[in-house]
């Protein structure tokens, strides 16, 4: 037989017994809670060849299984975030056993209970800006009638082009002005590649942003009244979502 | 301008690019007993090694976009 690990999902504050009953873990394994003073943890036996250090190095390089662990992992949070203060753990946080769960909730247990109080009643939301890629050569219709005429139109095509930045641009930062206003908590994440995000365009601004599970729609509406009157910018909002990026520790 | 607006869906599914960039560059951090040498930057350069590695197979392909 298999030799078996814990993968622990999150770690909840007051998470009822039977909030996860019919939610799968990862393979399909059941989702069990060990609990430790006021906090459960909430695992399931993952095979340690699949999760161990040398599977996981080669497992995370597979898209597939990245996402079919992820895609789990995000199940088991959001069935536990509906019912309870939780503060998600990374992908792949494996235990050999029980003892070590409690005993880490233990060293960290005045941290957890900060991340579970800053995230209780609150989800994430997540707000990006795109610069719309700009019409290319609009200008080489007709050939230019001569170097001066060349030079002319090359000056008029850069200045379009600053112009555009600095509205798009001013138009991130309205964005922003608006979510931090919404918002209890802003990150600013890294702009994601095209080729990953599938938005075409330059991402100017990606943001998560942590609101009150009241106030999330009209923080929604909010920026999607600021993204009406822009038209050189994608607007993309999308939550809510578990606490996912104001759920680490401050000291790790 | 376009808006995309995953509200109205009751469960909203976060793209996976999202999800990926969240588990593993944020959330709480457990020293668990085995993932101490994939933390941090190595963990993130996997990620982005296989994600962009897997778009560009597709991309090989052919695959319509």
């Amino acid at each position: 037989m298999a030799e078996r690990a814990r993968y622990v999902y999150a770690v909840s504050a007051g998470l009822p017994p039977d909030a996860l009953r019919g939610v799968a873990g990862i393979a399909g394994a059941p989702v069990e809670l060990i609990g430790h003073r006021d906090l459960q943890a909430l695992v399931s036996d993952v095979d340690l060849g699949e999760y161990g250090e040398a599977g996981l190095r080669r497992n995370l390089e597979d898209l597939g299984w990245l996402e079919e662990t992820a895609r789990a992992h995000d199940d088991v949070v959001r069935a536990a975030t509906a019912a309870a203060p939780t503060a998600p753990l990374r992908l792949a946080t494996i235990f050999l056993d029980d003892e070590g769960v409690r005993r880490c909730v233990e060293d960290l247990y005045g941290d957890l209970r900060a991340a579970l109080q800053r995230v209780d009643g609150r989800r994430e939301w997540s707000v990006k800006v795109v610069a719309k890629p700009r019409a290319q050569a609009r200008a080489s219709a007709a050939a230019p009638t001569g170097g001066a005429d060349y030079l002319r139109r090359k000056k008029a095509e850069s200045q379009a082009r600053q112009s555009a930045d600095a509205e798009a641009l001013a138009a991130a930062e309205r964005v922003s002005d608006a979510v931090t206003d919404g918002a209890v908590a802003v990150r600013r994440l890294p702009a994601q590649d095209p080729r990953l995000s599938g938005l075409e365009g330059e991402m100017l601004l990606n943001l998560a942003a942590l609101v009150e599970q009241d106030a999330g729609d009209d923080l929604a509406a909010r920026v999607h009244e600021i993204a009406d009157a822009e038209a050189g910018v994608d607007v993309v909002v999308a939550g809510p979502w578990p606490p996912y990026s104001f759920a680490t520790l401050e000291t790790p | 301008m376009t808006l995309t607006s995953a509200e109205g869906q009751a469960q909203t599914r976060i793209a996976l690019v999202d999800l990926v960039d969240r588990l593993l560059g944020s959330g709480v951090v457990l020293a668990g007993d085995l993932v101490i040498s994939l933390a941090g930057v190595d963990l993130v350069q996997i990620r982005l090694h296989a994600l962009i590695a897997s778009v560009r197979a597709e991309m090989a392909e052919g695959r319509p976009r």
